[in-house]
């Protein structure tokens, strides 16, 4: 039962004349106000308000009880949550009791210059009489209210459900509210104070638990988590086992019946749009559009190479119209022709004929023959080598030395030529091999490669993990407690110790640095970059890992290639599709674990006795020990308040008090007929009898008497 | 206001008709706040003490503790909790579960902690 709350204005609040007392039920969780008499209250609404400030005027309103919470969006409820008057049952803050009674008679429908009627307002047992005083002033002061009641909202209850023939005139009632729970036994229809006990648990700590336990449970949905839909949730779905210890080994177990006792919440949940694979359509439109720009750029390139070709031919002919002119002119005529162009002689056009030739070949994709013409003329090319030293000129002697260089330089690239040749060719014999062994036994060879991919993977990895962090089996950072040793690697240490050693060394005695070479060295290992130490040449086992991976995905269809082993594991569950599951909020043990904090306060650490065993704590505080007197009020057990309905609650209850009481004693436990709304039935009817007048008090009295008189106060509730 | 807040009439009016001393006039505006007396205060100031020890008052009618033993149960879980970490300080029923806790960071075992009122409360 969700919550329940009406608001609309009354409008015949000029029609009860003036002797007609109004009461209220001024309960932790909701306030109710009505007429005397009659069935039903007026107004209910949740005893809280809230002052948040306007988003636009930036002025502070004030708000009293649950309202339309769509409407609260023009307000910035940031800084201000809702709030109550009440510190555990009793009302501390008079400010916000204020607005909530003006909230309260408005609705009632209060028109006149003061609250002209007297008051019967509950409140809880043993109020301080600091509190009952404050509410007494606020009634009188500031509402003109003529006279005032006090009463237990508990007592009106029991008092109600003894009229309704529920239960007797002598019993006991179990009263479990929002913020405590009361036991109050009855005395030939009078509530016995002395022998009342109160534990402060309630209803809101129930819901407070479900709400801590979810929210750790479901740490991503804690926004929906809310106390509204909480409350609502344990009003649903919380109920008492009737043994705590058995229904939990239900759950253990993983038992049938546990399964049929979880309830799920589905959180409201779009699914992820599955991707659909393209349709045919689809790819033959994708590849159209990629053909399209592939001829664009292949059109375009064609285009670019046209002219490049064109520009090279213009280029050649003009530079044969020039050669030709210079092979007719006479040798005087030259330079002023070369004068007009870009080039020195003719020998420097001929080279431009040359190289634009060449590259004109180049454009139009003909093989451009790299011209080695060492050979034949290598012999008088390096005509002097072979000639000793002596017969040479000094001049001749720097040309041989010259054609030394060249002759080696030449040699060695045909060298280096030769070499890569034969390893290309070595490379494709052990490919041919390796082909002939998987042909062999294709399943022995791929389980090879496997286990070699494997091992080197590892090797790597270890390698990694070691110039990362240091030796690998003394690094457990899990346990905390890194030192600064174990965050360097080991040549970082290892230049930190030179460093140091390089800084301490000096003062002691002569100081010798730098008379011997090797001392010079220190420098160059400090200086080191540590991770440079073998990236200059591609590690061995790497090129073998890449090349081995590269043939395992070529024949190998289950191989998937993993770059960074490490990161990928790790962020593979993040990207994990979000199913329904994950929009699920399961109630499973706390169904029964948050209201067994009624039975067992000290799960959520309040020391106290539960509610069977207020029974017998209530039974015991009796002033008479009459034994048939104990009989008689074990007979008539009361249960009422909000907390009472849980399922499961009055044969737990009854179960508990059994094992309290003496073997044999009756025991009789009934649930009242409406926990929730009874005992503002009960202050209505007593306000409606004859004789309420006498129970009340006026602002005299109240101000003649003094503080002591109204601490002594108390209803008599049998009129 | 929009029209459909003062519709609703979802904020309380500040004049009410039937009061004799309007909220503004008791508790005007850049005045200090009242301090309300919160509960323990008010018991305090109560003195039962001086009061004869069979007279009722909000104190006297408390209940005792419990007289059972106090029911030991997995903070995690809801089982029935055999064990107890001394490192994190909570109860547990199973390996799993201890996995579960060990793996906890720390804001969290103080908020379990917290839920039986054993967390560390740092002042």
């Amino acid at each position: 039962m969700p919550f329940i709350s009406k608001i609309q204005r009354q409008s015949d609040y000029s029609s009860f004349s003036s002797a007609h007392p109004i009461v209220i039920d001024n309960g932790g969780s909701y306030f109710r106000i009505g007429w005397a008499g009659e069935d039903e209250p007026r107004v209910i609404f949740r005893n809280i308000i809230q002052r948040p400030r306007h988003k636009i005027t930036g002025e502070t309103i004030t708000v009293v009880g649950d309202h339309n919470t769509a409407l609260l969006k023009y307000f910035d409820c940031t800084r201000s949550g809702p709030r109550s008057a009440f510190d555990s049952n009793v009302v501390y803050q008079f400010e916000i009791m204020e607005y909530i009674l003006d909230f309260g008679f408005d609705r009632l429908g209060a028109d006149q210059s003061q609250i002209n009627h007297p008051v019967l307002i509950t409140e809880c047992a043993c109020n301080p009489v600091q509190s009952r005083s404050k509410m007494a002033e606020l009634l009188f002061e500031s509402y003109g209210v003529p006279s005032v009641a006090f009463g237990v909202d508990a007592a009106f209850s029991y008092k109600y459900n003894q009229q309704l023939g529920i239960c007797s005139n002598d019993g006991l009632v179990i009263c479990s509210g929002f913020n405590t729970s009361h036991v109050i036994p009855f005395l030939n229809g009078e509530p016995l104070y002395e022998a009342c006990c109160r534990t402060n648990v309630g209803g809101y700590h129930v819901t407070d638990y479900l709400k801590q336990l979810l929210s750790l449970k479901y740490p991503h949905h804690m926004s929906k988590l809310t106390w509204e839909k909480v409350e609502d949730l344990k009003m649903e779905h919380c109920y008492i086992a009737p043994d705590y210890a058995s229904e939990v080994r239900l759950f253990q177990k993983g038992d049938k019946k546990a399964e049929e006792k979880t309830r799920v919440w589905q959180l409201p949940w779009t699914p992820t749009p599955v991707e659909e694979a393209p349709s045919e359509e689809e790819i033959a439109r994708k590849a159209a559009l990629k053909e399209k720009q592939g001829q664009r750029l292949r059109e375009m390139a064609e285009a670019k190479r046209f002219n490049r070709i064109n520009d090279l031919e213009n280029e050649i002919r003009e530079l044969e119209m020039l050669l030709e002119k210079l092979r007719h002119a006479s040798e005087d005529d030259i330079p002023s022709i070369l004068s007009k162009t870009v080039h020195n002689s003719k020998h420097d056009v001929e080279s431009a004929l040359a190289k634009a030739t060449q590259s004109l070949r180049k454009a139009k994709g003909e093989p451009v023959e790299i011209v080695e013409k060492m050979d034949p003329s290598s012999a008088e090319k390096y005509n002097l080598i072979n000639v000793p030293d002596e017969m040479l000129t000094p001049e001749q002697l720097k040309q041989k030395r010259k054609q030394l260089f060249i002759k080696s330089t030449s040699e060695a690239r045909q060298q280096k030529k030769q070499k890569q040749i034969e390893e290309e060719l070595e490379r494709e014999r052990q490919k041919k091999l390796e082909e002939e062994r998987r042909l062999e036994n294709p399943e022995r060879y791929l389980e090879e490669l496997r286990a070699k991919h494997r091992d080197l993977t590892e090797k790597i990895e270890q390698r990694k993990r070691l110039k990362t962090n240091g030796h690998t089996n003394g690094n457990n950072n899990a346990s905390g407690g890194v030192g600064r040793g174990e965050r360097l690697n080991p040549s970082q240490r290892e230049r930190m110790r030179l460093l140091t050693t390089a800084a301490f060394d000096r003062g002691k005695g002569e100081d010798t640095f730098g008379t011997r070479d090797e001392d010079w060295q220190l420098y160059k290992l400090m200086s080191k970059d540590n991770d440079d130490d073998d990236d200059d040449k591609p590690d061995p086992d790497e090129a073998e890992l890449t090349r081995i991976s590269s043939r395992l995905q070529e024949i190998d269809p289950t191989f998937i290639f993993k770059s960074e082993s490490g990161s990928s594991s790790a962020e593979a569950p993040r990207f994990r599709p979000l199913t329904k599951e994950d929009f699920q909020i399961i109630l499973g043990v706390e169904r029964f674990r948050c209201p067994e904090i009624l039975f067992n306060p000290n799960l959520i650490g309040i020391e106290q006795a539960g509610l069977d065993e207020m029974v017998g704590v209530s039974v015991r505080r009796l002033p008479l020990k009459d034994n048939s007197l104990n009989e008689k009020i074990t007979n008539s057990i009361l249960l009422t308040g909000g907390s009472c309905l849980f399922p499961g609650m009055s044969e737990r209850l009854e179960a508990g008090i059994r094992m309290i009481r003496p073997c044999g004693t009756p025991i009789k436990i009934f649930q009242a007929s409406d926990p929730i709304l009874d005992a503002w039935r009960g202050a209505s009817t007593y306000a409606a009898a004859m004789q309420f007048p006498q129970q009340t008090f006026s602002r005299m009295d109240y101000y003649e008497k003094g503080e002591d008189w109204l601490r002594r106060y108390q209803l008599r509730y049998t009129i | 206001m929009e029209p459909e807040v003062v519709e609703a009439e979802l904020v309380l009016p500040t004049h009410m008709k039937f009061k004799k001393i309007q909220m503004y006039e008791k508790y005007p505006k850049g005045q200090a706040r009242v301090r309300w007396k919160h509960l323990k205060q008010i018991i305090q100031a109560e003195n039962y003490q001086n009061f004869p020890p069979n007279e009722t008052n909000y104190v006297n009618i408390e209940s005792p503790p419990s007289m059972h033993p106090c029911k030991r149960i997995c903070d995690i879980t809801g089982y029935e909790a055999p064990y107890f970490d001394p490192r994190t300080k909570l109860r547990y029923a199973n390996a799993e579960v201890f996995k579960v806790i060990r793996s906890l960071p720390n804001d969290y075992v103080q908020r379990y902690l917290a839920l039986r009122n054993a967390a560390v409360v740092l002042r």
